[in-house]
């Protein structure tokens, strides 16, 4: 029972269906499920089999957005029965789009898939000035800084902000996406990862964190 | 390095009428940098006409490229729908952006009305430049499309895509309104210029896979566009240029189905994104229709000098092979910061390499 019950979890937040979320999340809860077991092996599991589709050219951002909603809808119903030891100190990012730019679509896709896999995102949104990413990454002791931009006039504010947290915020790992990025030229701004889209940015900082050892 | 038998413009002429010119012509898609050559913040060009025109004009005349003064944007439909666009005259901005969308419900959907062309959001700036050009014995301009780029503006992309899945007949209920006001748009271009003097523009970055599946474009786009096309080349326009922007590699088939069930009628320009290699484009169209492309943008800002001009020699060899014609541009547009030296290496790699026997 408790498989089927988390399969259809996953299930229902592959296809998007937020009734059926939302009804298997209240069955998990009845059944004694735990309810962090449920997130992790329900809802991250469906938006991690998104994330790989999205990556295979199988599904596109419409499908993921209602992706998205079925499993923030089934997360309304498991969140306020997380015990919290068991939910341990999440990695922390912080996410923003840099100044000058609104298009978030990217960002937002980031964000969703990051809190899919476990990370704690503080997303300061769009059109962020460069002194607002140095200053959240202080305050919140981030471990990643994601940057993103999808115009090439703003992009160029990423490498001011990324020499700022080498100095100011060391250990912090920095990355960068978006529209006219590349690896070439993530690597010319100093960033330490390039991803290319939202799936490859879960895997670029789990990658980049273990290298530190935080994963 | 012989000598230019033509000037900008007869070059292009040339390719458009299906003739072989002196060398390739030269395209840079330019916009935003036009305003930064002359001097001017972004934002002008896009609210001042006549400044617009004359730094467009400027521009390429230092340059010594071929294309003219035109005027669009990716943001448009919100504001000529009745929302609110932002204009860059901020450091990092380089282009208009949605401020209120005009649909931020489904009641408003409904609510929704077809502007009327002439007082509409940016028309009337898109139809000042496009007098100017008129006035000039250059093409008037208008922009044509892409349907689902204006809804995804005028309700908001995350809206749009996610209603795509879970109300969509809500998004062809706008989609149709679209469809409405670039007929009319169409209309009163070719109606002030007549049909043989207007260029129509189309482009969008919703429409691209980073986003849509083929499938959603064959069921929100494709239906719209055929319609907007036919009409177009009904009303005598013979040039269309098509802007698929971003990566629609897998949007090909219905970009070819759109030729074919339009007859192959008119000359069209292709600009697809640097995703898509110019061997596929030539097969899909080289038969009746122009190639542009397709340099990747962001080297224009970023490469130096000599790599830029090896990116447009070896984008040059690849499309001068198109039977029906080649021009050589960046695959969207020049982004506004690239150095003028860089610029230049488009009308130098066309001196060089682009000539023909």
């Amino acid at each position: 029972m408790k498989e089927e019950i988390l399969r259809g979890l996953t299930d229902s937040v592959v296809s998007g269906d937020v009734e059926k979320c939302v009804q298997y999340a209240k069955r998990a809860l009845e059944a004694g499920i735990d309810a962090y077991e449920a997130i992790m092996e329900g809802c991250a599991r469906g938006m991690s089999l998104v994330s790989e589709k999205y990556e295979k050219g199988e599904m596109y951002v419409p499908e993921i957005l209602c992706s998205a909603e079925a499993m923030y809808a089934a997360m309304d119903v498991l969140k306020p029965h997380l015990k919290t030891e068991r939910v341990g100190t999440p990695r922390k990012v912080v996410l923003g789009v840099v100044r000058g730019d609104i298009h978030d679509i990217g960002k937002n896709l980031v964000k969703l898939m990051m809190e899919a896999a476990g990370f704690q995102v503080i997303d300061l949104g769009r059109d962020v000035p460069n002194e607002r990413f140095v200053e959240a990454v202080l305050k919140e002791g981030a471990d990643i800084c994601g940057m993103s931009a999808l115009m090439t006039t703003s992009m160029i504010f990423m490498p001011e902000i990324i020499r700022e947290l080498k100095q100011k915020a060391p250990a912090t790992i920095t990355m960068v996406g978006g529209g006219p990025l590349s690896q070439e030229l993530a690597k010319a701004y100093g960033a330490d990862g390039y991803a290319k889209d939202a799936a490859a940015a879960i895997r670029v900082a789990k990658e980049l964190l273990s290298r530190r050892g935080g994963m | 390095m012989s000598a230019d038998r033509m000037k900008p413009g007869e070059r292009l002429v040339a390719v458009l009428m299906g003739q072989k010119p002196d060398r390739v012509p030269v395209s840079p898609f330019i916009l935003g940098y036009a305003a930064k050559i002359v001097g001017l913040p972004i934002g002008d060009l896009y609210t001042d006409p006549k400044k617009s025109f004359r730094a467009q004009l400027l521009c390429a005349e230092m340059h010594g490229y071929d294309s003219s003064p035109m005027y669009g944007y990716a943001a448009v439909g919100a504001w000529e729908f009745g929302g609110k666009v932002g204009f860059p005259y901020e450091p990092g901005q380089s282009a208009p952006y949605v401020i209120k969308e005009p649909v931020e419900s489904e009641e408003d959907v409904d609510r929704l009305e077809v502007p009327d062309p002439k007082n509409a959001g940016s028309v009337p700036i898109a139809m000042e430049i496009a007098r100017q050009c008129y006035a000039s014995g250059l093409p008037a301009v208008f922009q044509s499309g892409e349907v689902l780029t204006y809804a995804g503006n005028i309700m908001g992309p995350t809206r749009l895509l996610t209603w795509m899945i879970r109300k969509p007949e809500l998004v062809h209920k706008v989609c149709k309104k679209v469809e409405e006001f670039l007929i009319a748009c169409a209309e009163y271009f070719t109606s002030t210029f007549g049909a043989d003097r207007c260029i129509a523009f189309a482009g969008g970055p919703i429409e691209s896979n980073k986003l849509i599946s083929p499938k959603q474009f064959e069921e929100f786009v494709y239906p719209y566009m055929l319609r907007i096309h036919r009409k177009i080349l009904d009303m005598g326009v013979q040039i269309i240029l098509e802007h698929p922007c971003a990566d629609q590699n897998k949007n090909m088939p219905w970009y070819r189905k759109l030729r074919e069930e339009c007859g192959w009628r008119g000359k069209y320009v292709w600009n697809f994104g640097p995703e898509t290699p110019l061997e596929t484009q030539i097969a899909q169209f080289g038969e009746h229709d122009v190639i542009m492309g397709n340099v990747d943008p962001p080297s224009f800002q970023f490469r130096s000098f000599e790599e830029v001009l090896l990116l447009c020699k070896e984008n040059i060899e690849r499309g001068i092979k198109n039977p029906s014609g080649y021009i050589l541009g960046p695959g969207c547009e020049m982004p506004p910061l690239a150095p003028p030296i860089n610029v230049y290496a488009m009308i130098k790699a066309s001196r060089e390499y682009g000539r023909y026997g």
